[in-house]
């Protein structure tokens, strides 16, 4: 058994934050996790990507098509990791959308959705989520990573239950941070499951 | 951001008990188990965390550790320590090892007393490097042990055991890792704390440790037998071991995270290898190799970067008549560059086993999409620095002027639109090429330099400048810290590694004893002083200096955030007349467009104010936001 999770977004976003928040869920699971955590100047507010792998696995890279699940904390950076996805992966998208410089630089606007989720062949679903508005709801924009690992727990497909991620943000957060932290977290698993796939609509 | 969280978990004498720690986490904890009493290093990514977990934890832990000035002095304060019978740790990033290769050469030669481990991370494909050199060549040049692990337990384990060998032959041991195992991150079973003493004593002996040449020709000598000897300890290593999958009818002959990309490709798709897993790489273990190809008619050499193991390997199989087919880069089945993938490996793998890869890729044109380079963050005092410099060297009518650049967070300058680095090699290199261009060129040369490179090794080249007469306008882009590698403390600094109060070596000071007469001081944010001086220097003949003071955005950032006197600046669209300066010229990432008006983003802005400055939005359209 092999789980394999991309995390993608922009340096900044709490991409690495998330990836020890699952990876500290599978291990109060006992299972056997490797995450790969790039330091530096790929950081600085360019595009991140981390790579979280549970079960009989040696590497940190996840290969081609082999993610089983795609986390995009913004639009731009999920069509990217994308790339590396299969028909088979399933995809999680937050709807904050941050605008690279290269395109403010040319006096360019954000791409809409439809243009970046059209990129992709149809084989792939998108589900979106609007993990910022649900974070501020639960009471901080910070809570974003919490509303996205919500909407991926909600999906159904990660090897561990709720409960252990409730025991993850415990061990993080205590007080009214780990409150806002539980909400959340419950936030975006309904949020995921009422929201419709991004690429059908 | 490193998680720093937990990191008095480091510290636990709880043999057995097991953390998910980075590898660099478990460096810094296997020094610890190993007793280290010194440890030493400039930051350099892939190896900074070691040295910010070790900083933190130096007292608690009754350690010296030191951010020395450069890797070459990092080493001699670690040498001169394990020649005093204190274990000794000394690290850094692959290219620091080019700085400090004068005295490893030659510390190999005298030998240690207590354990001294050089680490050297390496970073193929360059996440954050100019360069993807191999430095397990270095044991080799240096005739030195070499030891590579390729997770986190093993770069704890590995580490301690690292140590024994140096105390074995009173030798320095290379510890290798490589971007993917320093940054990895996995369960560590941590082991017991050894106990060390803590103060050293030298005793004096001039004929093993002065290396003239009538003391080095017998050392080279007794250098040589210790390597001789460490083969038998090579041959018998738990660190060196066979693995076997299914009938294993291939050999596969690994090391470090070359490892881990193989086996994964292994079990995805269930092949049929032995494996020989290298963790001691110098000397190799001559008859295990050969045993291992006389039993195998294929032999695949897999490992990143160059052909270390499989030129060595490919020489054991000649000297012992072995007619074993290997395979590896030096026939092409490999690439020597970058680091390998699950996808490259199993691509390599089938065209020598011969099985299918399947390739389930989602089709999409990931080039069309825009990309997203790392960029200065919002609020950085260098994009200031560059937007003045810019507009002063237009407005001085000067044409073709050409940037010397250097490493640090500031090399993002080469990007649009500020274009202001045209060369780049290493680090301090800024004012050495600076001053060849003035040499070779009528061109205006105009170098940049960070506060720690300027420590590091700018210097030499300032004074070889103004000695040489060279025309050289030096901009020391001050950000009272080491930023890219995270905020690690430098000499210009009132704080040192153990955190101590420490004396603030004068930037300004050192120019003008070298003789610089130009030698000005500015803040960045003031836009209109800095584009002043920088027009002054460029009327200047000769070195001058401009020191362009400011605090890293983050460090600023965390500073505002606990005296809560956090503010943003927004757009108004009274006053906006979409003139784009602030888009086109300034470029903070916080600023875009959004249904043809410009806006910024609350929730990066840092409110540093620069681009409601004159000089940026002419309009006065970017307001502060007042808050009620
Ligand atoms: S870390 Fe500091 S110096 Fe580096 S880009 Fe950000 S603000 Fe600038
Ligand atoms: S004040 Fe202006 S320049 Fe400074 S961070 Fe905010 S948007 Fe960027």
């Amino acid at each position: 058994m092999r789980t394999n999770i991309i995390i993608a977004g922009v340096g900044g976003q709490g991409v690495v934050t998330a990836g020890l928040l699952l990876s500290e869920a599978a291990t109060i699971r006992g299972m056997h996790v490797v995450m790969s955590e790039i330091h530096g100047l790929a950081q600085r507010g360019g595009s991140v990507s981390v790579d979280v792998r549970i079960g009989e696995v040696y590497g940190s890279i996840i290969g081609n098509g082999d993610a089983d699940l795609i986390i995009g904390f913004e639009p731009i950076e999920t069509m990217r990791a994308i790339a590396r996805a299969s028909n088979k992966t399933r995809v999680i998208m937050n709807s904050e959308k941050i605008t690279p410089v290269s395109l403010s630089m040319h006096d360019k606007e954000y791409p809409n959705n439809a243009i970046l989720t059209g990129m992709a062949d149809k084989s792939i679903e998108i589900r979106e989520i609007n993990a910022v508005a649900l974070a501020k709801k639960a009471g901080s924009y910070k809570s974003v990573n919490t509303v996205i690992i919500g909407a991926a727990i909600g999906l159904g497909i990660l090897p561990f239950e709720r409960e252990d991620m409730l025991s993850a943000l415990k061990n993080r957060f205590s007080g009214k941070l780990y409150d806002i932290n539980r909400d959340a977290l419950e936030y975006g698993m309904e949020g995921i499951l009422a929201n419709q796939s991004a690429s059908s609509s | 951001m490193i998680e720093m969280s937990g990191l008095n978990d480091l510290l636990t004498n709880e043999p057995g008990k097991k953390l998910f720690l980075l590898g660099n986490e478990a460096i810094a904890r296997g020094a610890i188990e190993a007793g280290v009493r010194v440890a030493t290093t400039y930051p350099g990514t892939p190896s900074s965390e070691v040295g910010n977990v070790l900083s933190e934890l130096a007292k608690k832990a009754g350690l010296y550790f030191q951010f020395s000035v450069n890797e070459k002095v990092a080493i001699e304060v670690a040498y001169s320590s394990a020649i005093s019978g204190l274990r000794s740790f000394v690290f850094m990033k692959h290219v620091g090892l080019n700085v400090a290769a004068d005295p490893l050469m030659s510390i190999a030669y005298t030998g240690v007393r207590a354990g001294l481990v050089v680490m050297s991370a390496d970073d193929p494909s360059m996440f954050s490097s100019q360069n993807e050199q191999d430095n397990r060549n270095y044991s080799e040049i240096a005739h030195i042990p070499l030891i590579e692990p390729s997770n986190s337990q093993e770069a704890k384990d590995f580490l301690r055991y690292a140590f024994e060998i140096s105390e074995m032959e009173h030798i320095p041991v290379l510890f290798r890792t490589t971007t993917r195992v320093s940054h990895q991150r996995g369960m560590v079973e941590l082991g017991d704390i050894e106990k060390k003493d803590a103060v050293g004593f030298f005793k004096s002996d001039p004929a093993n440790f002065v290396a003239l040449p009538v003391n080095s020709m017998g050392l080279k000598e007794k250098l040589v037998k210790k390597m001789e000897r460490l083969k038998t300890v090579s041959e018998g290593s738990k660190l060196n071991r066979i693995e076997t999958y299914g009938s294993g009818k291939y050999g596969i002959i690994t090391s470090g995270e070359a490892y881990n990309v193989m086996m994964d490709t292994v079990s995805k798709y269930g092949l049929d290898v032995s494996v020989l897993k290298l963790g001691f790489t110098n000397p190799l273990p001559e008859e295990m190799i050969s045993k291992f190809l006389r039993e195998h008619g294929n032999v695949i050499v897999v490992e990143e970067l160059d052909p270390f193991l499989e030129t060595r390997v490919r020489m054991i199989a000649q000297m012992h008549s072995i007619g074993t087919k290997i395979f590896g880069k030096l026939d092409g089945y490999f690439t020597f560059s970058h680091e390998y993938n699950p996808d490259t490996v199993a691509g390599s793998l089938s065209r020598i086993m011969g099985f299918d890869t399947r390739q389930v890729s989602v089709e999409i044109d990931a080039t069309a999409l825009p990309p997203r380079p790392p960029v200065l963050c919002p609020g950085c005092p260098h994009r200031a620095t560059y937007y003045a410099v810019k507009r002063a060297v237009k407005m001085s009518n000067i044409k073709n002027p050409v940037y010397s650049s250097d490493i640090g967070c500031y090399s993002l300058g080469v990007y649009d639109p500020y274009n202001e680095a045209d060369v780049m090699i290493e680090m301090g290199s800024s004012i050495g090429v600076g001053g060849g261009f003035s040499n070779a060129t009528d061109q205006k040369v105009i170098s940049f330099i960070g506060d720690s490179t300027f420590f590091h090794s700018g210097i030499p080249g300032i004074i070889n400048a103004v000695h040489n007469a060279s025309n050289v306008i030096l901009i020391v882009m001050d950000n009272r810290t080491t930023a890219m590698t995270g905020q690690q403390s430098n000499p210009g600094m009132n704080v040192n590694g153990m955190g101590d109060p420490a004396p603030e070596v004068s930037i300004e000071a050192i120019v003008r004893a070298i003789g610089v007469q130009y030698v000005k001081t500015v803040d960045p944010y003031d836009l209109k002083s800095t584009l002043l001086a920088v027009s002054g220097a460029l009327r200047e003949n000769g070195v001058s200096v401009i020191v362009a003071r400011r605090e890293c955005a983050m460090i600023r950032d965390d500073r505002m955030r606990s005296k809560k006197e956090w503010k943003t600046f927004q757009v108004n669209p009274e006053k906006c007349k979409l003139c784009m300066n602030c888009v086109e010229k300034f470029s903070c990432p916080a600023i875009f467009i959004e249904g043809g008006k410009i806006e910024i983003d609350q929730n990066i802005c840092d409110g540093c104010g620069v681009c409601a400055e004159p000089y940026v939005c002419p309009f006065k359209a970017i307001e502060e936001v007042q808050t009620a």
